[in-house]
This record gives C-alpha cells, sequence and structure tokens, in this order.
C-alpha cells in the first residue's frame, strides 16, 4: 500500500483521506480512531454490542473471570482479559490501579488514603474504588505529580 | 529498584521502631543490664527480618477486602507476638509476668505505629494527587474558556 504524508501550511485544516476497497475493514476504523483521538472497545450488555470510547469508560473490572466495562451510566461485559485491556489503554488515561482494575485517571474526583494502606479514590460518580500503593506511582506520574 | 527502595525504607522504618521499643523496655524493666552494642543491634536486625517476613499473610492473588484486610491485620498481630515474645526473652529482653504483658504491649504499640506512619505517608501522596488533579482541572477550564467551542454559547 501507498503512504503518502503532504505538510501543508498551519493556514489549512488538517484532513485525513483514506483510500480504500472496503471502509469498514479493521485497518481503516483504526485509522480513524487514531486520527479523531478516540479509541474504542467493544462493550455486551445481553446479546447488544456497543462501541465504547476509551474517554467515557470508568474503570475496567475483572470479577469471577469475567470482565466488566463500567461507564458513568451503564455496565457492559468485555470479552478482554485484563492484560489485553492495560494493553489496548497504553498513552491513554487509563492505568492499572489493583490487582483487578483498570481506572480512567481523568474520572478521579479525588483520593483518599485508607487505613489498609492503600487508597480510596472517589469518582465522578460518587462511586469508590481502591488503588493500590503499588500502582498509585503510575498515577503520579500520569498527572505529572 | 522501585521495590528494593521500598523494602529498603520498610526495613528502616521497621528497625528504627523496635529499636525504639526495646531501648524503652530495657531502660524501663532492666536499667542494670548491659549488651554490647554489636549484639543488640544485630537482635533488632534479626526482629526487623522477623517482623517484615511475617508481612507475608497479607499475600493474595486477588485485591483484599477492607474485611480481609483486618482478619489478617490481626493475623499477623498474633504472629507477631509469638514469634517476638519467645524470642525476646531468649535474648533477655523481658524476663517476669508483667514485662510480657508491657513487651506485648509494645509490639502491639509498633505495630500501630507502623500503620501510622503508613497512614501519613500516604496521606500526604494524596494531597499531592489532588492537588494536581485540581491544577489540571484548572487549567482545562481555562483552556475551555480560551478556546470555546462553535455553537457552545
Amino acid at each position: 500500500m501507498r503512504v503518502t504524508v503532504e505538510q501543508i501550511d498551519p493556514k489549512h485544516e488538517e484532513e485525513l483521506i483514506v483510500r480504500c476497497y472496503d471502509p469498514g475493514a479493521a485497518w481503516v476504523l483504526g485509522v480513524a480512531e487514531a486520527a479523531s483521538g478516540q479509541r474504542t472497545i467493544c462493550g455486551w450488555q445481553e446479546d447488544t454490542m456497543h462501541r465504547l470510547k476509551l474517554s467515557e469508560i470508568l474503570y475496567f473490572e475483572v470479577v469471577d473471570d469475567r470482565s466488566f466495562l463500567y461507564t458513568q451510566a451503564a455496565v457492559f461485559e468485555s470479552k478482554e482479559k485484563l492484560y489485553e485491556f492495560e494493553r489496548m489503554c497504553a498513552g491513554s488515561t487509563l492505568f492499572r490501579c489493583s490487582k483487578s482494575m483498570i481506572l480512567n485517571a481523568e474520572k478521579i474526583d479525588y483520593v483518599r488514603p485508607s487505613l489498609s494502606g492503600r487508597f480510596e479514590a472517589v469518582l465522578s460518580n460518587g462511586e469508590k474504588v481502591v488503588v493500590s500503593r503499588k500502582y498509585v506511582t503510575d498515577l503520579k506520574r500520569m498527572l505529572g505529580v | 529498584m522501585k521495590y528494593i527502595t521500598l523494602w529498603v525504607r520498610r526495613y528502616v522504618t521497621v528497625y528504627g521502631i523496635i529499636m525504639l521499643c526495646t531501648f524503652f523496655m530495657c531502660l524501663l524493666f532492666n536499667p542494670a543490664s548491659e549488651l554490647p552494642v554489636v549484639t543488640f543491634f544485630g537482635r533488632i536486625m534479626v526482629f526487623t527480618l522477623i517482623a517484615l517476613l511475617s508481612l507475608a499473610v497479607y499475600y493474595s492473588k486477588e485485591e483484599l477486602t477492607v474485611k480481609a484486610w483486618w482478619v489478617r491485620t490481626v493475623l499477623h498481630l498474633l504472629l507477631l507476638e509469638a514469634v517476638l515474645l519467645p524470642l525476646a526473652h531468649a535474648w533477655g529482653f523481658w524476663q517476669s509476668g508483667t514485662d510480657i504483658l508491657v513487651y506485648a504491649g509494645f509490639i502491639l504499640l509498633a505495630k500501630a505505629l507502623w500503620h501510622l506512619v503508613d497512614y501519613s505517608l500516604n496521606a500526604k501522596t494524596a494531597a499531592q494527587i489532588n492537588e494536581k488533579i485540581r491544577e489540571n482541572r484548572l487549567e482545562k477550564k481555562s483552556e475551555r474558556n480560551a478556546n470555546p467551542r462553535p455553537g457552545n454559547n
């Protein structure tokens, strides 16, 4: 496949045109997501598949070997494993916060210490989740502390 | 490297706490005792090592719930008392019936102090994180105000 990159004057708007055989091909969707800065993931509610933006997700949790995606309004089941989701989130605001959870740093309202030597993060929807001390350094690095 | 630093810091903290407790214990109940400096410090180092090894009771493949954490904390305290009290007796840190109660109290106090130090360090970290979250939010808000989206008025 031929790749052409053209440098333009800052006066003009940046644009990406993809010439392809199949607009639904995975690579085309991937390019579109990357260009719009919106990565997505599939979440399931019963038999319905939803495409969720990573920025919408509050946290990803594994409970009894099943994975769940939590957004402000709903819970979706996911087919991804924790390590797969963690890999997908690289470079985003989601980070591993405990042994079974990946949390969106942008959705944290505030954190507070807990007696158990860990941290409790209060999310934008009022929910409280545990952040292990082991992973708190990642959060600090992400926020620029 | 991160883990080595963490465990060295833990070792130094526990060492300090145990040394202080043992020092006051000897001062209170056995002020006339004479312990060679190297032996004293060596024994405290062994105590510290045991205290840190006993932290294995907190090991779990899954994240501990608050209840599970409390259960293990009690178990950890019992384990510390069961191992350190006979060892301290063998090394002459306590002698009689009253001493054992005080020494057991010191172990409890040392554990409480450990959690308190841990909590205060975490409180400091949490304050730094919250400050940064607040700063980032203000930054985003001012950016939004400076560049309002068309049609967002």
